[in-house]
């Protein structure tokens, strides 16, 4: 645990000049200070002074529909720590028994393996029938449907040709959703780390990260799944490889999970496939003449303050044209099951990205952008837009450049 | 904490307000209401009766005239980084945030105007016209947050306004919403208007006299060429001084400003750290802006006066990106307070500019006396001072001596021929303060004005004027 204050002493040093304002993705929506970083903190002060109950529901209603992207906390002259603050309330909404029965459900299907691999399965069988492909649209359920088919894997099967693997040994974090759809995005993490010199290492044992119950405030869950990792993975490698902005995000800050010094250790050693790929240059591809734009994920930018890397990963693809739109480093409106349980508000903030890849000229062919929400919402919003775009991770493009460049078999 | 408001309008209320502008945007549950009981002065806190937030000008006519046949209070609010309390509700009070309303009807690049909604960020503006090669000139330091409904309603000025002037000197015309649901159209787009000057009445008038809907203002060109000095001092005293030199050799810079040790400290333990030498006792911040000969004339002239008054050093951005982070750190400088205490109040006065050196000695006596931390981040190049008085409010003795050191700074500005706000509005703030620069006839007069807008007070009650100047206070007495 974090502070004697269980995380609320972090939001101490707002002093309410509202510079956050124009940073959040639900305030511009709405409007509205109860929906912004200045007035949540105003309501969880107020929860933690114990003036508001923690079973309030408008104050459920206003903290529910944060994103959790942490836009805020770069922009703050005073270095207010929101994400803190702001899982210390959930937390205490949580122990209140506010979590919702849809949350608790997905949350405990995330943290059984038994469960998520069959529904993983079912989800990749159905992605290869070509139903959510066809199917994908504007309604609710059409836009899951597109999520699914956003998870869409590129060409595969091949392996990197031998070369000298002199910048470590590296423990690849499968994690759960990526694992169950993005599988393709694996292969590629693998296959450029291994062209670039790593050498990769499988640990079993490893399971879900956890986020997304850190962030609904099921602590004692997600400290448990952190648990497993550790023992998995403590010791194994000399970097541990995330390929997705929020399980990187949450295992850099495993130490609030776990005050351990093999937590710590662990934590120290977690890099993002972006970080050791441009540490290793990255090695230069083959031409693609293509335009793309890049997001970045807010886990990625704001909570592991990762800016330039992925940037440098593309920039290894020559004649490749990366655009990057107003908005790029602004949220999708997916974070984590937001989407699921804020449609809404979600589609609203979508609906600006969205917008300006369509209005650019000429338009990219691929949004790219390094964490499966963001990939899934993305995708889907594409889709619903009617727009011929696709959605791909960073690493995906760069495979694509060192196939066709002959480093692989 | 202001106690909570309890109140709740009448249910009829309500639900007539959600028919105007749709249920949701009516906020009456006491946790809704009370992330509004403050603005960017959070000392002052007072919860409203309720909140509504429409989103046209239609809505905003249709519920001031609701509110006028219900005899209900209201006050409007912009984005709530206003600085002397002057955007809060308390009472029976209705809140009308104007953040939804935040259109850029148009912009004209030749005749150089832009017309938008009261809701649009100051900042947002100013992007937007930069295409044209054009500018909104007014900057206040919370210009990425702030509406220029707000800007308005506060005057507001910004490093930029000593030499383009304040917000008044960029509004040309107003649609403005009176009290009682009636509309005005006051001003002309295009050329200087016949009678008297109602928009300078209008803009500064701290939403005691309606709500602006629709705002024409003046773009200006941006700049062709902009140089922008960083000079630091071992005391504050040669900055006061440099900067008296400075326009008394007839120089205009865009901007002049200054920041003390402490101030500094705060900035460059921040994110947005800007390079400034932490050890210096002050630094100025100088913007030449023009054409490039001249620029560059004045630029040498403005060097030899800082090295003149003992700065240890001048540095010139070399890059946009090296002067962006200047101002960055000069602009970003209120918020960072929080790194030093919890609670912060920042006070807002003006002294004529040669008074400057004897003022800061002052403020840094009071400040030793009631064993306070003094912050001073200001505009030194039109004497309006902003000395940040960094505290914990759970400390009451020291909440004590803070207000009592506070007035005590007010009460020197004005010893010194000063003024008692120099663009942060009255507010609640500096209420009390008025009598002390304001007779009671020209405070009688403000009284008479405001009632030919609002004879039955009931926009924006009890702020700027202290009811006891008026005239039908006094009289029965």
């Amino acid at each position: 645990m974090t502070g004697t204050r269980g995380g609320f002493e972090a939001l101490d040093p707002c002093v309410h000049c509202g510079f956050c304002l124009p940073a959040c993705p639900t305030y511009l929506a709405t409007g509205d200070e109860n929906d912004s970083p200045r007035g949540r903190i105003h309501l969880i002060r107020a929860l933690e002074r114990g003036e508001i109950q923690p079973t309030d529901r408008a104050l459920v209603e206003h903290l529910d529909a944060c994103l959790g992207c942490r836009g805020c906390e770069p922009v703050c002259p005073s270095g207010v720590g929101y994400g803190r603050g702001l899982e210390a309330a959930r937390v205490r909404l949580a122990a209140a028994g506010r979590l919702p029965l849809e949350v608790r459900a997905i949350l405990a299907v995330f943290a059984r393996a038994w469960l998520l691999r069959p529904a993983l399965l079912l989800a990749r069988w159905f992605r290869a029938t070509g139903f959510p492909d066809r199917l994908s649209g504007h309604s609710p359920i059409q836009f899951l449907l597109g999520m699914l088919a956003s998870t869409t894997a590129g060409p595969s099967g091949s392996t990197p040709k031998p070369a000298p693997a002199t910048r470590g040994r590296v423990a690849l974090f499968r994690g759960c959703v990526m694992d169950g759809l993005f599988g393709h995005v694996h292969e590629a993490t693998r296959r450029t780390l291994a062209a670039n010199g790593y050498e990769i290492v499988e640990v079993d044992g490893q399971t879900c990260c956890g986020a997304l119950h850190d962030h609904a405030g099921d602590r004692a869950g997600a400290a448990a799944l952190a648990e497993a990792n550790l023992r998995a993975f403590a010791g194994r490698a000399d970097f541990l490889v995330v390929n997705s902005a929020g399980c990187g995000a949450l295992l850099k800050d495993l130490p609030h999970l776990i005050p351990s010094d093999a937590a710590r250790a662990l934590a120290a050693k977690v890099r993002d496939v972006t970080e050791l790929l441009a540490a290793a240059g990255p090695r230069p591809g083959a031409p693609l003449a293509e335009r793309v734009c890049y997001d970045a994920p807010c886990h990625l930018q704001h909570a592991q303050g990762i800016h330039r890397e992925p940037l440098q990963v593309l920039n290894a693809i020559p004649d490749l044209e990366i655009a990057l739109l107003p908005g790029f480093d602004r949220c999708c409106g997916s974070a984590g099951l937001y989407g699921v349980l804020h449609p809404e508000l979600s589609r609203a903030i979508l609906g600006e990205k969205v917008a300006a890849i369509a209005a650019a000229t000429p338009q990219p062919s691929l949004v790219l952008t390094g964490n499966p929400g963001c990939l899934m919402q993305i995708g889907a919003g594409l889709r619903a837009a009617e727009l011929p775009i696709g959605v791909a991770h960073p690493v995906e493009l760069l495979d694509r450049s060192y196939r066709a460049a002959g480093y692989y078999h | 904490m202001a106690p909570a408001n309890t109140d709740r309008p009448d249910p009829g209320l309500l639900a007539a307000l959600g028919a105007i502008v749709g249920p949701k945007w009516v906020r009456s549950h006491l946790t809704e209401r009370r992330p509004f009981e403050a603005d960017g002065l959070p000392t002052h806190a007072s919860v409203p009766m309720a909140v509504v937030l429409p989103s046209s000008r239609e809505q905003v006519i249709a519920v001031l005239k609701l509110l006028a046949e219900r005899n209900v209070p209201w006050v409007a609010r912009g984005a709530g980084t206003g600085l002397s309390g002057g955007a809060l509700a308390g009472g029976n009070a209705v809140l009308i945030p104007l953040t939804r309303m935040n259109r850029i009807l148009s912009i004209d690049p030749v005749r150089q105007r832009a017309v938008i909604e009261p809701g649009v960020v100051n900042a947002r503006l100013s992007d937007a016209a930069a295409p044209f090669g054009l500018q909104y000139a007014p900057d206040p330091s919370s210009q990425t947050a702030c509406t220029i409904g707000g800007n308005v309603a506060e005057n507001a000025g910004g490093p930029h306004c000593l030499k383009y002037g304040t917000t008044t000197n960029h509004v040309v015309a107003l649609e403005a919403v009176l009290p009682d649901g009636s509309l005005a159209r006051l001003g002309s787009p295009h050329g200087e208007p016949w009678g008297p000057d109602l928009v300078g009445l209008f803009v500064g008038s701290e939403g005691m006299f309606g709500i602006a809907l629709e705002i024409t203002v003046r773009l200006v060109p941006l700049p062709t060429t902009i140089r922008t000095l960083l000079a630091d001092f071992a005391t504050v005293r040669d900055a006061t001084e440099a900067v008296g030199s400075i326009v008394a050799a007839g120089i205009v810079p865009a901007a002049l400003e200054m920041m003390d040790q402490a101030c500094i400290a705060a900035v460059e333990a921040s994110i947005y750290a800007a390079g400034y030498p932490t050890d210096a006792a002050a630094v100025l911040l100088v913007e030449l802006d023009g054409a490039t000969a001249s620029v560059e004339a004045e630029a040498a002239l403005v060097h030899e006066l800082l090295r003149a008054h003992r700065a240890r050093g001048v540095r010139s951005a070399e890059t946009a990106t090296d002067r962006a982070r200047l101002w960055q750190g000069r602009k970003k400088a209120f918020g960072a307070m929080g790194r030093v205490a919890p609670d912060l109040v920042v006070q807002d006065a003006v002294v004529p500019r040669s008074s400057l050196p004897s003022i800061l000695e002052t403020i840094g006596t009071i400040g030793r006396k009631y064993r306070l931390t003094v912050c001073n981040v200001f505009h030194a190049g039109d004497g309006n001072l902003h000395p940040n008085i960094c505290y914990d409010r759970r400390d009451s003795a020291l909440a004590d001596r803070v207000a009592r050191a506070s007035a005590e700074i007010m009460e020197a500005c004005v010893a010194a021929g000063g003024s008692i706000t120099g663009e942060h509005g009255v507010g609640a703030d500096k209420i009390d303060y008025m009598p002390m620069i304001f007779d009671s006839t020209s405070l009688a007069m403000m009284c008479d004005v405001r009632r030919v807008f609002d004879p039955a007070n009931r926009a924006n009650p009890n702020k700027v004027i202290p009811i006891h100047a008026c005239r039908e206070w006094r009289e029965p007495q």
